[in-house]
């Protein structure tokens, strides 16, 4: 087995902290569990072992390499898998590693880089190096009262601001950081189709549409209303049950996974590193801090991000982004971003060549006009080299520093994750338009394909003799309507209407008037006919069947009572 | 002309010289004081220090939802007592804790305070008793963490042998900064 005194060292520390010698957990205090074995529990031979390794380069990488990919998997805590980086970084710091040099780059990282904040210099206009690399590691939080659960290392500032960050970080991942993230994304938000099958559902919302027109415009489909109504229903509910099965599935599945992550971060211990020793006044690092506890959550275990499509992709975006993008902006708990001063920042941005995009507050100069303004102006002022007899020749693409205004920090989200989808969000007001015609002639498809029973003309009568009242006994009456015939009265018909107050009843009311021309003196002469009613919205069609019939006279004899 | 002389007599000569010229040793009573303890050298300084070391009640304040369990450590008063500047309260968390073989190896590590010493000589003060029980000196180790390594007497080393570092500590600390002696 090679390097087995790291392994004894383990074994003792593990063993320290559980036995009560040791108060902090291996992990969290390994520098310190470190520096204690090598110096006063390490044998002569394991010591000698240690510092032969330290003579020479190669033996030192080879370790590091070990630590990594052989002892990092296999030494776990708590059940999970140890953070490599977070180990050298500590390790570096203590005998014999603060002088190997293999060991160099790990003390100014953890190696897990992360979206940069833009601290500026006291009396800085804006230079590069205001760009700040920030990095954050989550690890498991030791149960000591002193603990803290945000940690800032490299770095000093007020520790309300590292838990407000904090705080607006659990809100996204699970909170109303996350309901505002989930309504952006509902709204404008991309969905994981397949081409074809977005082709597909376009092409049916328009077929919706068409169906819609053809049924408001077009020629009375006669008998063939209901095969058109039956398809622009089974039509309009598979594209809405699609659309709404999946986003409700995938909001549901991201607000678990979202618990999921929350819990995590609210176990464990956030570690932030800004090199540099700053000082940091003010609240203008929070949304970089914010979004870098989340990649930090995501780090600690990556694969449970990958059960959410939503964060999945996100967290693909922020890995991705987190080299080439800052951020600046106040956040508070909930995750609104608030104003900062921005020019020197645009303008550090600017200066670094790194930088590509920037996530800014929702502020006039944060605009992408404003933000090229600056990038032209920074190129004018930047120095000529004066050599005589050379000029220089510009090659480079133009520098072009993309600006992201956010008012909340799950704008950000939707940014980074690339989100944002114009056909989406044009497919979305389609499909909600739609939806609101359809759901105003859901009563009337419901009565074409649905069609009620037939009903029962039953009381009250009309008081007046100039008026017949066909009261029916159904629930809806817009599905009806009532027709008289008669040789002696005008043949009417009139729709059928749920009425109100004292003579509260579903009826049709006909204004009764002799005919001019007679059949028959006979005023009890007439049919009262109840048919069906079809229509589409404010359109009529052609009636539908008769579906009952009563004399007149029955009719007229009916109490008002 | 040259004038022989022997080696014996130069040697006898060289001895004679540095004989007058060196200090006169020390007295006993001299070397007495010497190996005193500062408590007992200045103790009108020692007694005010404990005074304010008494008064200092130090526990852990719980204000989160859900109550620590298992591994929390308790906080140790302790005083920094610098000459120029006076006493400074600042509480330590012992890190780590061992007693074998007669000797005790302790960690802390001090509550943030603006000035910090490479080495500190420590003064184990009783947390019953009030009395200094042991001193030793703990240099920096690390970023901001002390250690110590000393020798017990064997009445304490029976009495902390099973001394956790999530106990309760039976003592206090009054902290001097070892170039302050």
């Amino acid at each position: 087995m090679e390097f087995v005194w790291f392994w004894t060292f383990w074994h003792w520390s593990t063993e320290g902290f559980r036995s009560g010698s040791l108060l902090r957990s291996p992990l969290q205090g390994i520098s310190s569990h470190w520096d204690e074995w090598y110096q006063h529990e390490a044998s002569g031979t394991e010591r000698s072992a240690i510092d032969a390794l330290g003579f020479s380069v190669f033996e030192q990488r080879r370790f590091l390499c070990w630590l990594t990919r052989q002892w990092a998997k296999d030494a776990r805590w708590r059940g999970e898998l140890l953070p490599a980086r977070y180990v050298l970084a500590q390790l570096s710091r203590v005998r014999p590693f603060e002088t190997w040099t293999a060991f160099e780059k790990y003390r100014t990282t953890y190696g897990s880089p992360g979206i940069a904040a833009i601290v500026l210099d006291e009396d800085s206009t804006g230079k590069s190096e205001d760009v700040r690399r920030v990095e954050a590691v989550a690890l498991p939080l030791d149960e000591d009262a002193a603990s803290a659960a945000i940690v800032s290392d490299g770095f000093h500032t007020d520790a309300g601001e590292l838990s407000t960050a904090r705080r607006a970080a659990l809100s996204l991942l699970n909170g109303k950081g996350l309901i505002v993230f989930l309504t952006l994304w509902l709204l404008m938000g991309a969905r994981p189709y397949p081409r074809y099958l977005r082709v597909l559902l376009f092409a049916g919302w328009l077929l919706v549409i068409s169906l819609i027109v053809r049924l408001l415009t077009g020629q009375d489909p006669g008998a063939g209303l209901i095969t058109l109504a039956a398809f622009l229903f089974t039509l309009w509910s598979a594209l809405v049950i699609v659309a709404i099965g999946v986003a409700s599935s995938l909001a549901i599945n991201a607000w678990r996974t979202g618990r999921a992550l929350r819990n995590r971060v609210e176990r464990r211990q956030l570690r932030f590193r800004m090199t540099d020793g700053l000082s940091v006044h003010g609240g203008s690092a929070g949304l970089a801090l914010c979004l870098n506890s989340l990649l930090a959550a995501q780090r600690s275990h990556p694969l449970l991000a990958n059960r959410s499509w939503l964060w999945e992709r996100f967290f693909r975006g922020l890995r991705g982004a987190s080299r080439t993008w800052a951020a600046t902006g106040i956040v508070d708990a909930d995750g609104s971003v608030e104003h900062v001063v921005l020019e020197p920042k645009i303008r550090a941005c600017v200066d670094n060549p790194a930088i590509t995009d920037v996530l800014t507050p929702w502020q006039p100069d944060a605009k992408q006009s404003e933000v090229q303004k600056v990038v032209t102006s920074g190129r004018r002022a930047a120095p000529a080299r004066s050599n005589p007899g050379m000029v220089l020749g510009f090659a480079s693409t133009k520098r072009k520093l993309r600006s992201h205004r956010c008012r909340h920090a799950a704008q950000s989200l939707m940014t980074i994750g690339d989100f944002t989808s114009r056909p989406q969000l044009a497919a979305n007001a389609l499909g909600l338009v739609v939806t609101v015609v359809m759901a105003l002639a859901l009563p009337d498809i419901r009565n074409v394909l649905l069609p009620p029973a037939a009903p029962r003309i039953v009381g009250p009568g009309s008081p007046s003799p100039y008026y017949l009242w066909v009261s029916l006994d159904t629930d809806r009456p817009d599905a009806f309507t009532a027709e008289l015939e008669s040789s002696f009265w005008s043949n009417r018909r009139a729709d059928v209407f749920a009425y109100g107050g004292a003579d509260a009843s579903v009826r049709a009311e006909l204004r009764l008037s002799r005919n001019g021309r007679p059949g028959t003196i006979d005023e009890q002469d007439g049919t009262v006919w109840i048919q069906r009613r079809r229509k589409f919205l404010g359109r009529e069609f052609e009636s539908g069947e008769r579906v009952a019939s009563y004399p007149f006279a029955h009719v007229t004899r009916l109490p008002h009572e | 002309m040259k004038k022989v002389v022997g080696i014996e007599s130069l040697l006898a000569w060289r001895r004679q010289r540095a004989e007058a010229e060196a200090p006169p040793a020390p007295s006993g009573a001299h070397l007495l004081k010497l190996v005193q303890p500062w408590w007992e050298m200045w103790p009108d300084r020692f007694a005010a220090s404990v005074r304010r070391l008494a008064a200092v009640q130090l526990s852990y304040g719980y204000a989160m939802a859900h109550p620590p369990h298992g591994h929390s450590g308790h906080p140790v008063a302790a005083l920094i007592s610098r000459e120029q500047d006076g006493d400074q309260e600042a509480p330590a968390r012992i890190l780590y804790v061992s007693v074998r073989d007669g000797r005790l190896r302790l960690r802390f590590q001090l509550a943030p305070i603006p000035r910090s010493d490479r080495v500190y000589d420590v003064t184990f003060i009783s947390e019953t008793g009030l009395r200094p029980i042991l001193s030793a000196s703990a240099d920096l180790s690390g970023e901001d963490e002390y250690r110590l390594d000393v020798e017990l007497p064997s009445d304490l080393a029976a009495a902390w042998q099973s001394l956790k570092v999530t106990d309760p500590m039976p003592f206090r600390f009054i902290l001097r900064p070892a170039d302050s002696n």
